[in-house]
């Protein structure tokens, strides 16, 4: 007589176990990686070529298309202020730190007078450098 | 009679797991607002007790930019583009001369970028064929320092 062979069963599961340790180092990688925007005034940012990263804790200064200008030391959110006083701004984040960087994040359509202002404002509090913040420009258009 | 037992299986159950830890990813993703962390640096002169030195008008190359957005350049209606044609002879005889850009208080911001950035890309193009392009001076007066040196 002659003996069935009984086919070894495979049962038909996908490993899933490690699928959470990939989804939890994901989620690590993330919340290192993120970095919380100081100023979330909504502005159309002009395009530039040259582009430098801005220093982490830069102090920002932020103009919308309207005039409203808004300023943050770089930890706290921005507040909204008149723009006369943005040179005491300027003067009290210097005196606390001297080589602090400045962030002009200005709409493309303000008028210069509100821009040479706050230059001015901040020349006048002995800023050092200023970054333009500025959205990519297509290469085609360089 | 004998009661049995149930087994109870003697494992954690993990399967959950993974939806969890996704639909906190998907979470994160949404969240993140993508903030331009990219700009233009402009580095400010020392504002000094002694005046700096005055620059005479004709000494330098002297871009306006009139509220409509267009250029004059020495007082001469120019193209963005044009710009490198017209300062190329004038840079190389003295790549020190001040170019001086000066927007109109009522042009827009985004002109003036448009103007500086397109100074520093010829700088940064033009870095190993012209070399001397590397001393080019931009200076952006503010209203107060035209007022005080040029009225």
């Amino acid at each position: 007589m002659r003996k069935k062979i009984k086919a070894l069963e495979h049962k038909a599961v996908i490993p899933t176990a490690s699928m959470a340790d990939i989804a939890f180092l994901l989620i690590i990688f993330f919340m290192l990686t993120i970095t919380f925007e100081v100023d979330k005034t909504q502005v159309a940012l002009p395009k530039a070529a040259i582009r430098k990263e801005v220093p982490k804790k830069a102090a920002y200064i932020s103009i919308t298309k309207e005039g409203v200008v808004r300023v943050s030391g770089g930890d706290e959110i921005s507040t909204v202020v008149p723009l006369e006083t943005v040179s005491s701004f300027a003067l009290e984040v210097t005196s606390i730190d001297p080589n602090k960087e400045f962030v002009l994040k200005a709409d493309k359509e303000v008028p210069y007078r509100l821009v040479d202002e706050v230059i001015d404002a901040l020349k006048q509090a002995q800023v050092k450098v200023v970054y333009l913040l500025s959205e990519a420009k297509p290469v085609e258009e360089q | 009679m004998k009661v049995e037992k149930k087994k109870l299986p003697d494992e954690i159950p993990t399967s959950s797991m993974a939806d969890i830890a996704f639909l906190l990813i998907i979470y994160f993703m949404i969240t993140t607002t993508f903030s331009a962390r990219r700009g233009l640096d402009f580095s400010l002169p020392k504002e000094e007790k002694n005046p700096p030195p005055v620059i005479e008008k004709e000494e330098s190359i002297h871009i306006q930019i009139k509220p409509d957005g267009s250029f004059l350049v020495d007082q001469k209606p120019m193209d963005l583009n044009d710009i490198w044609d017209y300062i190329k002879p004038k840079l190389e005889r003295n790549p020190k001369k001040p170019i001086i850009i000066n927007p109109d208080p009522e042009a827009p911001y985004g002109k003036m970028v448009e103007v500086f950035d397109y100074l520093r890309n010829l700088q940064k193009k033009y870095a190993n064929t012209y070399p001397w392009i590397n001393k080019m001076v931009i200076t952006i007066p503010t209203r107060r320092e035209i007022e005080a040196f040029w009225s």
